[in-house]
């Protein structure tokens, strides 16, 4: 069995993507994989919001910098996690529909394994009640690892030399 | 955090007791208030109204959806009320509004915020799933049905 070489990880400022993250550093410490990155400023759900009539337009502007300083801001926040484990990070931002980016980014990489954070526990029926993330995993073309119980992710980044 | 685990009868009011706008923006910073999940209430209400200052948030089909930011919160809430009658929101249609979700973000957790009033809209397009949230006898009765239970 091949190991992964090249392993994308979505952040996006939640607690499970942080863990996610380190997670994600633990797997390109053992492997010596590279490790990407990904935040993805979600202007599709901004433009959905301004078509609703729900954002006006100088507040969409007002949003999209916020996000895009979130996502310096996070991606600067991995990056240091991984320097500390001596592992480099390619921090990518882009902006778009995150499933949709998610899913090009590991193509246009490729990508061979997608580090993810755990979803939202409680999840309705309603079939287009799925989030962005969900779709990413039922879309991804690599295989997709689900990061879960932040204290054993925790514990295994802080022992990783 | 996904809007389906923001949602708890704590921060559910059906009916709500406002008749008008104004009204209706208090109550619903107070719900939040009273369910410990925020503490400074004017810090709160400012952001809310400051925004709806600007456009009404009422939209179309007796939706409406207040909300804002502010650094009084550290991390996104919401707050659920439901009017039966109906209050004048001045939304888009001009026709009473009868489901407010006000949501309010801390302004270094846009992501969140975004996608939440995203999940919103999509909720909301269905005008049968709306009539049985505005039909609720109680706020156990509004959680089961957003959660599908």
């Amino acid at each position: 069995m091949s190991t992964p070489k090249k392993i994308l990880v979505y952040v996006d400022g939640t607690e499970p993507s942080i863990t996610a993250a380190q997670y994600a550093i633990c797997l390109a410490s053992f492997y010596r994989a590279d490790l990407i990155a990904l935040y993805v400023v979600n202007t599709k759900a901004m433009e959905d919001l301004l078509k609703a009539r729900i954002f006006l337009q100088d507040e969409l502007m007002e949003y999209e910098h916020d996000m895009e300083a979130d996502a310096q801001r996070y991606l600067n926040y991995v990056n240091e996690l991984a320097l500390k484990k001596g592992v480099t990070i390619v921090p990518r931002s882009r902006r778009g529909s995150v499933h949709k980016e998610i899913v090009d980014l590991i193509n246009e990489e490729e990508v061979d394994l997608l580090v993810i954070g755990e979803l939202a526990r409680i999840r309705s029926w309603r079939d287009e009640f799925y989030d962005e993330t969900e779709r990413a995993i039922r879309m991804a073309p690599c295989s997709v690892l689900i990061a879960k119980d932040e204290d054993k992710v925790w514990q295994m980044y802080e022992s990783l030399v | 955090m996904a809007f389906i685990d923001l949602v708890q009868e704590k921060i559910v009011r059906i009916p709500l007791v406002s008749t008008d706008k104004a009204g209706v923006l208090r109550e619903l910073v107070q719900i939040l208030k009273d369910a410990g999940e925020i503490e400074d209430y004017d810090a709160v209400f400012t952001a809310i109204r400051e925004r709806e200052e600007k456009l009404s948030t009422g939209l179309e089909n007796g939706i409406a959806v207040p909300h804002g930011k502010s650094a009084a919160v550290s991390r996104l809430k919401l707050a659920l009320g439901i009017a039966p009658e109906g209050i004048d929101f001045a939304s888009i249609d001009g026709q009473p509004s009868r489901l407010f979700f006000m949501l309010v973000a801390p302004p270094n957790q846009s992501g969140p915020h975004v996608e939440a009033l995203a999940e919103i809209v999509k909720l909301v397009q269905s005008k049968a799933f709306c009539r049985a949230l505005t039909g609720s006898k109680d706020a156990r009765e509004v959680v089961e049905l957003i959660r599908g239970e």
